[in-house]
């Protein structure tokens, strides 16, 4: 067999290389292979590499993608992309792709020349020479086993309630609290006033401030019980889903729009208010939970239940997501990641996302563990790829009664329309349909007065009658047509022109209609396609008499393409009155009578056709699988693939196994609040405990890790976490243990002797005294004002809006129905440290800024609630001075006026002598200032 | 005693009192529960600064550096013929790397200006006047081949991850110079392409967020502080209100004296009323003599808007502001200068861009406020030196842009980096955005790897795990 030279030549360089040692080493090279090492390759590697690629880079932190160029067995080995470089394979190895630009783009700064990169080639293919015989330092292994050994990772126990010494604690939680602090030799300060704890109390679980009656009411009522009666009052109001479900919101990233291009959730509400309801409900929160990582999946006993669960998984496609990313490789993974984020940070306090692109530096969440996650979301569809991509939202499934219903009359619906255009002689847009079919007074181009040569034509398809007739692009101006019909008209009729359009038509043709209100013309476009029926165009609504000369004439002057005719439909606006149709034969009549029915059958039923509730969701993915590992989190730089599965520190033998049937979203939610996994009540129940008391016992409440806080009191947070799974994950029951304890009652004027010792009060030596929120802020403003609409639920974006861009935010309705948009929330939310909706937020910051003040003294709405409020107390004519400041007071600060705020606010207001309007003035400006006073500021 | 008896200078020292407390508490530390405090107030940077203030102007859309400032002559001789290129959007959609684009020339002549000799065409005449106090950088690259995710990554350092803007990394690292003014001010921001998100502070405390004047597409004379006047009540109804507050404020104070939280929360109603008594002067342009009007353009109705957004961005700064954007742009998707298909109408944008900046550069130079203010003008991204589909328009390119910087401590009449001789990838001294933020925050005195937040359990920072500074164009 003869062989061509060329390939000979090659196949002999193969084999050339293939003998050549891969593991030559300094000692078996020849002097000219090291001098070639040492000039042309190693000058380059110390100054295009070393600084990121070295131990010395490593050293200072610089070390990029975990990749060594100072040593042979360095460049071999490789870094997380995988070897840089195969002895005597150039054309395989990462290295020379790299300074290509092929793979990588290296050095940074730009190409190397071709010369030098020939050079690398040439060393490789030689088998790497090298005489740097460096180590290079193990990899750091995450070891799982001793990470199960951090507090968080510890299976719950059931801690001993604490006995403690000469006080008989109210309640476990205040035996927890009080050991701690006698271990310090401190003790508890006393119970708050009533007046205080009332207001504490309805802005902690309803988030409303309480009306001076409902304040009176409880600090009259005698009975022992009375302030557990109050707690149960408030836990059953449907106002607590509102102040709760707004907390859960937050942990959610509950939003109405991203801020890509101001695009609207429209649906989001639905989830909201799914969460609020659950609230009221108290619907267990593991049930919760798993509704909203795999509602779409679960069963349901009922379809109140189905409904709940489907609206949940809109938990899922909240993300703030950059739908216009090119990369859609990446977009998903981007995705995939978020929602990740904000499973790990919501339910288990982890920072899953640290692993994405390398081990997790500080906590057991090794790499893989990541995308063992990451393809059951992966798996997961959550957005519609196009260039600006879409998020998934989906119709609720009606009742099976009531879907058979619609069923049937979808299919009688089809039905009607394929008679209809059955009845219209018509097979869509591009046929012809009978005169006879059309409504109204129709005058064909055969009954048209013509002057000059039309030609007959059905070239075109979308003609009315037996055909079309055109002008032959001749005889410019001097042809026309005119179109009469048989008897006058009376009464407004909208008058349409039929077009066969085409591409060789005129673009600016003159038709005329004369009316009893004179003559108008219309141009138009033979070129486009017209837009009723495929076939004509409106030429407007005129007004008819008898003695009107009715007509529409065609003109072809000005013209120089084919100038067509076809017919001219006169359609009555009010159906009363004149002849609607103009019927020349029995059958016609028939037919005519037949469409009218089918027609009128068809609207009906369209209109009862029940509309469908649209809800945001995620679906199942066509093709589901495992994933693999994103080298630094590079979607075009895979690495080994993963089973799909769970953090391994948290996982357990009877943890749930994912089959290849499902995306494992399922079992994800039964792993994540799984009675083997300690973190979803540990996390929970630390939430709670920071919304009611101000602080965590474990301060990062959306960080168990490492680099979390720890615990003040790890006793009993495991007490409340095991509490609250023993009461079967019922927030209200948690919310009313902690409430009922002493420590919640206490006053939080703090004991002065214990500011060196425990200086921000981690031992709850008092109550904590906590700033209120935008919402209560918000609310209380709308209700002392005597404006708040407290409907429950529903959507307040406008049907009118498409873009969240500058939205006017206004609204009676309570803080937590006011469109969270991401891209213009209200001022008062992104004054008042608001949750930032693109993210978890389990704890608010707390700030006192410029801007906050400027909005309580300057804000338009503000000094429009504080008018309000003023104008509903000056109405109350039987009030003087004295018990109109007093009721004022009480109203926004919930307890009495101090003598000096009395003595101030009645100087005030008293300047204003018998002046009505001065009088208004100054009561609004009291009230705006009490608004902005701390006291008011501040639950105590 | 409840505090009736305070006078107002009691309550003012008081309150000042409050105020070195805060300063005490600093704001640098990011355990669990710091004491809200006064946020803006000025920190020490980590080394001395070179720059102590930043004017970013935004050209939205992305300008052409082919057509502006990276003169190319081989782009006239290969004019209309079709060549292989790598497409930054073909690659990100198919991978495909060298698709057939049909090359196009500049649509303007390019001369030399100043000293330096550097290039500039005629789109920017006026601008280019000034060539020898600007220091190009030819040779940036970014991520992001759309407006959303390029403009995200422009102003956060990510394309896609919700991430402090610059402007609050800023105000975070070096709070703000002024008392009386926010430390970040985005005048006429655009609600498009990340809107909120790019003068959002994220995970830092809100605190750091842009204050914003106006809004993209809306007139720059209408752009305000929010709630900084009061229009219902005249200056004595506000004073004696004022008083009224300050001593209810203090009667409530007495129970709990020593409250650091209390306080501060007080004395953010004193920097407030100093704010309302001072800051609107500051955008108040009537004061301004003719001529400064005419310097940036504010008698000419096409460069009107974009000069009040420059003149106000110098006043700011004369303030003490940190960071100030003026954004040439509008809300939508496809902004300002985008010209996919028209790029002619790249000379309306630059004939309403170029006097402004002009007059900005050679105002702030007058002043004396050049040295230390660093003016940056660029975009997220500019275009290819080809026509997209084969029109008279230019698509995306985030492969090789030019921005230019000018004063606060980087070389004047200075050029660095270059793009391959089509002007489309940079080639030479690549500058990724990254690098370009860590030279900003290194000319403000701040190590871009030690300007970190700690959140969701890890540092993070401006430059994510990237970025170097250019130490080349540093003067």
């Amino acid at each position: 067999m003869k062989m061509p030279f060329r390939s000979y030549i090659w196949q002999c360089f193969a084999i050339l290389t293939w003998m050549l040692p891969p593991t030559l080493s300094a000692q078996e090279a020849s002097e000219e292979q090291l001098a070639f090492f040492e000039k042309r390759i190693r000058p380059v590697l110390v100054e295009h590499c070393y600084q990121c690629h070295s131990r010395n880079a490593a050293a200072k932190e610089k070390l990029r993608g975990g990749l060594y160029l100072d040593s042979r067995q360095g460049i071999l080995k490789g870094g997380e992309s995988g070897a840089a470089a195969i002895a005597g394979k150039p054309a395989e190895s990462l290295l020379i792709s790299a300074l290509k630009f092929e793979s990588f783009e290296m050095p940074p700064a730009g190409k190397l020349t071709v010369d030098v990169i020939a050079d690398f080639e040439k060393w490789i293919a030689d088998g790497m020479v090298d005489p740097r015989d460096g180590q290079i330092a193990a990899d750091r292994k995450i070891d799982i086993n001793a990470g199960r050994g951090f507090w968080a990772y510890q299976p719950l126990s059931q801690p001993a309630i604490p006995t403690v010494a000469g006080v008989q604690p109210a309640t476990p939680i205040d035996a927890f609290i009080i050991r701690k602090l006698q271990e310090q030799g401190m003790k508890q300060v006393g119970h708050a006033d009533r007046r205080i704890l009332a207001r504490r109390l309805y802005y902690d679980i309803v988030g409303l401030p309480p009306s001076i009656e409902q304040i009176e009411s409880f600090v009259k009522d005698t009975r022992s019980d009375a302030y557990e009666q109050l707690v149960d009052k408030l836990l059953s109001s449907p106002a607590f889903g509102e102040r709760w479900g707004r907390h859960w919101l937050d942990v959610v990233r509950y939003a109405e729009s991203i801020t890509l291009r101001g695009l609207l959730y429209r649906e989001a509400w639905r989830f909201r208010d799914a969460v609020i309801s659950s609230f009221n409900a108290d619907v267990p929160f593991n049930v919760m939970a798993r509704q909203q990582v795999s509602g779409d999946l679960m069963e349901a006993a009922s379809r109140e239940q189905r409904e709940m669960n489907l609206l949940l998984t809109g938990f899922l496609s909240m993300g703030n997501n950059n739908l216009e990313d090119q990369d859609k490789a990446k977009l998903r993974m981007d995705v995939v990641d978020e929602q990740l984020e904000t499973i790990g940070r919501a339910f288990l306090a982890q920072t899953i996302g640290c692993a994405r692109c390398h081990d997790h530096k500080f906590d057991p969440i090794p790499t893989k563990d990541y995308y063992a996650l990451a393809g059951i979301l992966r798996s997961t569809e959550s957005i519609i790829n196009s260039n600006v991509g879409r998020w998934v939202e989906l119709d609720m499934p009606l009742p099976e009664a009531e879907q058979k219903q619609l069923d049937a009359m979808n299919a009688q619906i089809a039905a009607l329309k394929q008679e209809i255009t059955k009845l219209q002689g018509s097979g869509g847009d591009n046929a012809p349909i009978a005169v006879d079919a059309l409504e109204g007074v129709v005058v064909d181009d055969l009954d048209a007065k013509l002057v000059g040569a039309w030609t007959k034509s059905t070239s075109s398809k979308n003609f009315v009658g037996a055909n079309y007739q055109h002008d032959g692009a001749a005889g410019k101006g001097e042809k026309s047509a005119e179109f009469t019909p048989p008897e006058p008209l009376e009464g407004e009729y909208e008058v349409r022109f039929a077009v066969a359009h085409g591409g060789n038509r005129a673009p600016k043709v003159n038709v005329t209609v004369w009316s009893a209100d004179g003559e108008s013309t219309t141009e138009v476009n033979q070129q486009k396609k017209p837009p009723i029926l495929g076939r004509f165009v409106s030429l407007g609504k005129h007004r008819f008499t008898a003695n009107t000369d009715a007509k529409v004439t065609v003109s072809t002057a000005n013209t120089t393409q084919h100038v067509i005719i076809d017919a001219v439909q006169f359609l009555p606006v009010d159906l009363k009155g004149s002849p609607t149709k103009v019927v020349t034969d029995e059958d016609a009549k028939e037919r005519a009578a037949a469409l009218k029915v089918a027609q009128a059958t068809l609207k009906k039923l369209e209109a009862e056709r029940p509309s469908a509730i649209r809800y945001m969701t995620v679906s199942e993915q066509k093709e589901i699988g495992d994933t693999q590992v994103h080298i630094r989190g590079n979607v075009h730089n895979l690495g080994e693939s993963v089973s799909r599965g769970f953090l391994q520190v948290v996982s357990h033998e009877d943890s749930p196994v994912i089959d290849d049937t499902q995306s494992g979203r399922r079992q994800l939610g039964d792993w994540l609040v799984s009675s083997q996994n300690p973190l979803a009540p540990r996390v929970y129940a630390n939430r709670i405990w920071h919304w009611l008391i101000g602080t965590g016992i474990v301060r990062t409440v959306d960080n168990f890790g490492t680099t979390g806080e720890l615990p003040s009191h790890p006793e009993l947070l495991d007490y409340l976490a095991s509490r609250f799974v023993e009461n079967g994950w019922s927030t209200k029951q948690l919310v009313r243990e902690i409430v009922l304890s002493s420590t919640y009652q206490l006053s939080s004027n703090s004991n002065e002797n214990y500011s060196a010792v425990d200086p921000e009060n981690r031992l709850l030596s008092s109550m904590n005294r906590r700033r209120i929120d935008a919402e209560s802020l918000l609310d209380t403003l709308l209700v002392t004002s005597g404006s708040i609409d407290n409907r429950l639920g529903g959507s307040l974006i406008p049907a009118g809006i498409t873009t969240d861009y500058d939205f006017p935010h206004d609204s009676r309705r309570r803080a937590v129905y006011w469109p969270v948009f991401r891209n213009s929330l209200p001022d008062l939310f992104v004054v008042f440290d608001f949750a930032n909706p693109s993210m978890v937020v389990g704890r608010r910051d707390v700030s006192s800024t410029a801007p906050q003040s400027l909005f309580l003294m300057n804000n338009d709405w503000v000094i429009q609630q504080s008018q309000q409020m003023a104008d509903k107390w000056l109405a109350q004519h039987e009030l003087d001075v004295q018990s109109r400041t007093e009721a004022v007071v009480y109203t926004i600060l919930g307890r009495k006026p101090r003598s000096s705020e009395q003595q101030l606010i009645m100087q005030y207001v008293v300047a204003a002598g018998d002046d009505k309007m001065e009088r208004q003035r100054r009561w609004t400006q009291v009230i705006q200032t009490l608004f902005s006073s701390v006291d008011f500021r501040y639950i105590y | 005693m409840d505090g009736i008896g305070f006078t107002r200078r009691q309550a003012l020292s008081m309150s000042a009192c409050g105020f070195g407390q805060l300063a005490l508490a600093g704001l640098l530390n990011d355990t669990a529960n710091a004491a809200p405090a006064n946020p803006m107030l000025a920190k020490q940077s980590h080394f001395p600064q070179k720059a102590k203030r930043v004017i970013f102007l935004f050209m939205q859309g992305g300008p052409s550096q082919v057509d502006s400032f990276d003169y190319k002559p081989l782009l006239y001789k290969k004019n209309g013929e079709e060549l292989a290129f790598d497409d930054a959007r073909v690659i990100a959609n198919t991978g495909k790397r060298g698709s057939a684009q049909k090359v196009m020339q500049p649509l303007w002549d390019f001369n030399q200006y100043g000293e330096c000799g550097h290039w500039a065409s005629d789109l920017f005449p006026e601008t280019a006047r000034h060539m020898d106090k600007l220091c190009m950088l030819h040779s940036m690259h970014t991520e992001g081949v759309a407006h959303g995710p390029a403009t995200l990554f422009l102003h956060c350092g990510a394309t896609n991850f919700v991430r402090p803007s610059m402007g609050s990394w800023i105000s975070y690292g070096l709070g703000s110079e002024n008392d009386n003014l926010p430390g970040f001010v985005s005048i006429c921001p655009s609600p498009g392409n990340g809107g909120a998100r790019n003068y959002g502070s994220a995970f830092l405390p809100p605190a750091f967020q842009g204050t914003t004047l106006g809004s993209a597409g809306r007139p720059s004379k209408n752009a305000k502080i929010r709630d900084l006047i009061n229009g219902r009540f005249d200056k004595k109804q506000q004073s004696e209100q004022f008083d009224l507050l300050r001593q209810i404020n203090s009667a409530q104070l007495s129970d709990r004296r020593g409250d650091a939280e209390l306080e501060s929360v007080v004395s953010s109603f004193e920097l407030a009323w100093r704010l309302q008594n001072n800051a609107p002067g500051v955008l108040d342009l009537s004061d301004e003599s003719e001529q400064t009007l005419k310097l940036y353009g504010i008698d000419e109705p096409k460069t009107t808007d974009f000069g009040q957004q420059c003149l106000m961005a110098r006043r700011l700064a004369e303030s003490g502001v940190r960071y100030i954007q003026c954004t040439y742009g509008d809300g939508s998707p496809n902004p300002a200068w985008d010209q996919h298909s028209n790029l002619p109408k790249h000379l309306d944008h630059a004939r309403a861009v170029d006097r402004p900046v002009a007059g900005l550069l050679e105002d702030l130079d007058r002043r004396g406020l050049l040295e230390d203010t660093l003016v940056w003008w660029g975009a997220e991204f500019g275009r290819t030196p080809y026509a997209q589909n084969n029109g008279t328009g230019r698509d995306h390119n985030p492969n090789g842009f030019t921005t230019w910087l000018a004063g606060g401590g980087v070389k004047p009449g200075f050029a660095y980096g270059a793009t391959d001789e089509f002007g489309h990838k940079a080639v030479e001294n690549k500058t990724h955005m990254h690098d370009l933020h860590a030279t900003i925050l290194h000319l403000l005195g701040m190590d871009h790897t030690r300007l970190t937040y700690r959140y969701s359990g890890r540092d993070f920072r401006l430059t994510d795990v990237h970025g170097e500074v250019v130490s080349e164009i540093i003067a």
